[in-house]
């Protein structure tokens, strides 16, 4: 079967202007938040969430509704915070629903607070999106207007406060105990973590970070519910995704699939690959996952077989690569992505990462030490596991399988002994 | 350019705080703690004053209630501060791989030779600072770039020639920032140099990058990290959090375990 495009949360973008809250009330905007307040409680809109079997969709895959369900019981205040400090490379989903479609990202965090108790929810933006901030603050203005927020919701007494942050340019701001730091006023350092964010998390309060999209498919799943969403996907992975597909496709963009949907399928989906050229590797991830090669391409895209594979689908980000691939300059991209990103916290990820990008800088200017091969292998994996987040494990997965699979390409790049420097 | 000496800023301050104290006072009670206002409070001057200046940071520590080391520590983490004046137009080219792998080094240079500076420069009259930056989120049209911001995609040379000219010509739709000083050749501050007093011991001068514990290292570094990579040291205590794709079981689960 070939792979179809679902309009679920993409659906409408495009055709009208869902920025206009009238237009997207028409659509059926913001009929679940007002069930959800009148009707339900906060307990039925967790075990939608479970029922369904969503999973995070900024790159951990966790399950939303067992994240909830850690908060702790008591009169603590909790937070929800939507997490769109979208940065891992190759991923542009969370940017385009946010420009396109911001009530649908602000109706997600409604009823994500309602179901876990918040009465003050955040959204943390990341700074280079001024745009979408521009766009998400005039939702939230006119979602204020119609009484969609701020106290006495609906009549009911639930009373529940958005407040808009604004990063300044830090990757590590995804992660979500640095995004807490950053919305602390502080630097975007990663926590120690235990204490995960539900238990201490923002001002040490019980805590839920989801990310924009996971967030979003909430209204959706109440709308048709959760037997709609689990019928969807494999075994352990529910439902759509936002797959963010780039590289060297002929049709880069998002395109919203079940998942499951087989990674050549995708490829299709987006143009195929530009004529004449071969198929040499994708990675399906984003940034900080492991290369998937031909024979994968008939595995269906979901978590447990891309881990299986070797990789991840972390954010959904799938870029494709053909054979003009220079994969020694891929690998230094993103290693000096990681490098340039890394707070600086951990000596493994900070001397690590920048003595990497030092070495494969030697290998693009065709420098590299044959020696450096087995070291960079050495070096990459020492750096994992060490680390307070998942930056520093981040450097491994791409720089490894690119190594293991195109090792001439690495070698061609490496001066040949007694061959003077 | 005389206008835009630092004295005449310095002077202008006063005024300037004045002004945006209740947009600040307004900021700070949407949060639980005042500390949380520190980026948007700083964003805020930014857009008035075009950089994140010293006394900007000051009054912002004194609004937070938190020392100005507390306030510079933090907006020196963050890349879209800038510590020192930039040009009117910032243009940020994306590096990122999607980009890269179609053409983004041919913009880039381009971009380069266009403006005369290289990445994180502004250029003599004032007008462009020039950076190239991380995956900016547009990887479906690649180059992407932003200006001010905004963002300009599927850049070619031709485009670029088209908006450089348009922005020289006063004709580009995206404002200009506010230029209150006249911007040095960069705004990025080394570790090396302008910010330490330079009393440093020996290992730690002259490195090539901020990040690096001076001192390790030969003159590639390389070697000295290989060192100690391969000393027979037993590292304890791995975190597996994330390194396991697949969930575990439950958080508590994980705590427990601790």
């Amino acid at each position: 079967m070939a792979g179809v495009v679902t309009k679920v949360l993409t659906a409408g973008i495009g055709e009208a202007d869902l920025r206009d809250i009238d237009v997207y009330r028409k659509r059926g905007g913001y009929k679940q938040w007002e069930r959800a307040v009148r009707e339900l409680k906060p307990a039925d809109v967790l075990a939608l969430a479970d029922k369904s079997g969503l999973r995070g969709r900024g790159g951990a895959g966790f399950p939303t509704g067992k994240k909830w369900s850690f908060l702790p019981a008591g009169d603590k205040p909790r937070y929800l915070v939507c997490n769109c400090d979208e940065a891992e490379p190759g991923t542009f989903k969370d940017h385009m629903l946010l420009e396109e479609t911001p009530h649908l990202v602000l109706e997600g965090m409604l009823l994500g607070a309602y179901g876990i108790g918040a009465h003050h929810a955040f959204i943390y933006i990341r700074g280079e999106f001024k745009r979408g901030y521009a766009i998400f603050m005039d939702a939230l203005a006119s979602a204020r207007k119609a009484g969609y927020v701020g106290e006495n919701i609906f009549g009911s007494g639930y009373d529940l406060e958005v407040t808009v942050h604004r990063g300044a340019g830090a990757y590590i701001c995804g992660e979500e105990t640095g995004l807490l730091n950053s919305l602390e006023g502080k630097r975007g350092e990663p926590r120690l973590k235990p204490p995960f964010p539900a238990i201490a998390g923002l001002y040490g309060m019980p805590t839920v970070v989801n990310n924009v999209e996971t967030l979003a498919y909430l209204v959706p799943i109440l709308e048709k519910g959760a037997d709609w969403f689990a019928a969807v996907g494999t075994e352990r992975s529910k439902g759509y995704k936002i797959v963010s597909v780039s590289g060297h496709v002929r049709k880069p963009g998002n395109y919203e699939v079940a998942l499951g949907t087989t990674v050549c399928d995708i490829i299709d989906l987006a143009g195929g690959l530009r004529p004449g050229r071969t198929f040499m590797a994708v990675q399906p991830g984003g940034g900080s996952s492991a290369c998937i090669f031909e024979e994968h391409l008939d595995l269906p895209y979901d978590y447990e077989n891309m881990t299986k594979a070797g990789s991840m689908l972390g954010s959904g980000a799938f870029v494709v690569f053909d054979d003009t691939t220079d994969f020694v300059k891929a690998a230094h991209n993103l290693v000096r992505f990681f490098a340039h990103e890394s707070c600086g916290q951990c000596t493994p990820c900070r001397e690590g990462g920048h003595w990497l990008e030092v070495v494969l800088e030697r290998f693009v200017r065709g420098r590299g030490l044959m020696s450096d091969l087995e070291m960079m292998h050495r070096v990459s994996s020492t750096i994992t596991g060490l680390n307070l987040c998942a930056l520093g494990d981040s450097i491994e997965p791409f720089l490894k399988s690119v190594l293991v699979r195109f090792p001439g390409q690495f070698e061609a790049r490496a001066l040949r002994e007694g061959v003077p420097a | 350019m005389e206008t835009l000496s630092a004295t005449r800023r310095e002077a202008d301050f006063p005024a300037l705080l004045d002004r945006l104290k209740p947009e600040c006072e307004r900021i700070i009670a949407q949060y639980e703690d005042r500390r949380s206002a520190l980026l948007p409070i700083m964003h805020l001057f930014q857009e008035h004053e075009g950089f994140a200046s010293p006394e900007a940071m000051r009054a912002c520590a004194a609004m937070l209630d938190v020392t100005p080391a507390v306030v510079e520590s933090t907006v020196s983490f963050y890349t879209l501060f800038y510590r020192r004046p930039v040009g009117k137009y910032v243009v940020q080219v994306c590096r990122g791989l999607a980009c890269s792998i179609n053409g983004a080094d041919e913009i880039m240079a381009h971009f380069r030779e266009r403006l005369g500076v290289k990445t994180l420069e502004t250029t003599p009259d004032g007008l462009f600072s020039y950076e190239e930056v991380e995956c900016l989120a547009a990887c479906d049209r690649p180059t992407c770039a932003q200006v001010n911001l905004e963002f300009v995609y599927d850049l070619t040379p031709q485009s670029v020639d088209d908006l450089l000219a348009a922005i020289r010509g006063g004709t580009y739709a995206v404002a200009p920032m506010a230029q209150t000083q006249e911007p040095p050749r960069t705004w990025s501050v080394r570790q090396d140099g302008e910010v330490s007093t330079g009393r440093k011991t020996e290992g730690a001068t002259d490195v090539s990058h901020p990040n690096n514990a001076g001192g390790l290292g030969d003159a590639t570094g390389v070697i000295m990290l290989d060192r100690i990579v391969l000393r027979d040291a037993e590292f304890r205590g791995r975190t597996k959090e994330r390194v396991v794709t697949e969930p575990p079981g439950t958080m508590r689960e994980l705590e427990d375990a601790r």
